[in-house]
């Protein structure tokens, strides 16, 4: 079923339109390259302050009410981007191994901060200005940088693999 | 590298993420100039904070850059783009740390305008080296 979807993406007319323009494509491929500065480097500031490596004069609640909005700009674009060269691509996708590796991953990466704002993060007012915070949030921040630097290079591969 | 499969993919994406920690603070110092993100630093501050990083990140674009062209530096080196990215690549690095860091005041936003810019045209420029 899934497979007939990305089929049906993959021939409808926008799909066609992206895949076939000179333009398009390559327009919104650079878009999602590079707002991975934005998502990634942001996310990546953010965890490095949860260990304790940078910003250390800085209250690790206040880092991420001021730079997650950031973060989450860059997510907006990166998913929109995304998704259209998915769109145009989608029949080759479904069976391209590193689109599924990255596809999870990012289940596992979004799963990361759910748990981590759930759990740990409901205590920081008790931890808020450690430079060294608990061991819970930095096994999230180093999971986190693991697996943000593990789906850039799955995207990168889905090119390889493409055919 | 030339004879390898895996040794070019692998630079490629020490590449990239290199350039995502690189485009990363610049990106949070610029907008901070701007009044968005980490509101709580001073711009001067943020920056000083983060430039390790942007020099690590800068030293790895290097070396993997380099790695990167000795596959194909004949054609790199008649290739538009190319040019175009070393270009700019050396304006932003020299505009970024001999004249941003220096200039206050008024003049501090539109030296992050043009930062902003001058580091654009080294990511558009280095997506089309592929392109062209």
């Amino acid at each position: 079923m899934l497979e007939h979807f990305c089929q049906w993406l993959y021939d409808s007319a926008i799909g066609t339109g992206i895949r076939e323009s000179i333009w398009v494509f390559p327009i919104i491929e650079t878009v999602h390259v590079l707002t991975i500065t934005l998502l990634v480097g942001t996310v990546a500031i953010f965890d490095l302050r949860l260990l304790g490596v940078v910003l250390k004069n800085e209250p690790v609640s206040r880092v991420a009410s001021q730079i997650l909005p950031l973060t989450w700009a860059g997510f907006a674009v990166m998913f929109v981007s995304g998704f259209l060269l998915f769109w145009s691509e989608a029949a080759k996708s479904y069976a391209n191994p590193a689109f599924r590796i990255k596809l999870l991953l990012l289940a596992l990466v979004g799963l990361n901060p759910l748990i981590f704002h759930f759990t740990i993060f409901q205590s920081v007012s008790e931890w808020n200005g450690r430079v060294v915070t608990p061991l819970r949030a930095r096994l999230a921040a180093a999971s986190s940088l693991t697996l943000w630097a593990c789906i850039i290079c799955a995207g990168r591969a889905i090119a390889y693999f493409q055919k | 590298m030339q004879q390898s499969t895996y040794a070019f993919a692998i630079v490629e994406m020490i590449h990239l993420l290199s350039l995502t920690m690189l485009g990363g603070v610049i990106l949070v110092v610029d907008l901070r100039i701007f009044g968005l993100g980490l509101k709580s630093q001073t711009a001067g501050a943020l920056a000083q904070q983060l430039n390790p990083f942007l020099l690590w990140s800068l030293v790895v674009s290097a070396i993997s850059g380099i790695l990167l062209l000795s596959e194909e530096p004949v054609k790199c080196y008649y290739n538009p783009a190319f040019r175009a990215k070393m270009l700019s690549l050396v304006v932003a690095v020299a505009f970024y740390f001999f004249i941003q860091q220096r200039l206050s005041g008024g003049y501090a936003k539109w030296a992050g305008a043009v930062s902003l810019l001058l580091w654009l045209c080294v990511g558009l420029a280095g997506r089309a080296i592929g392109l062209i």
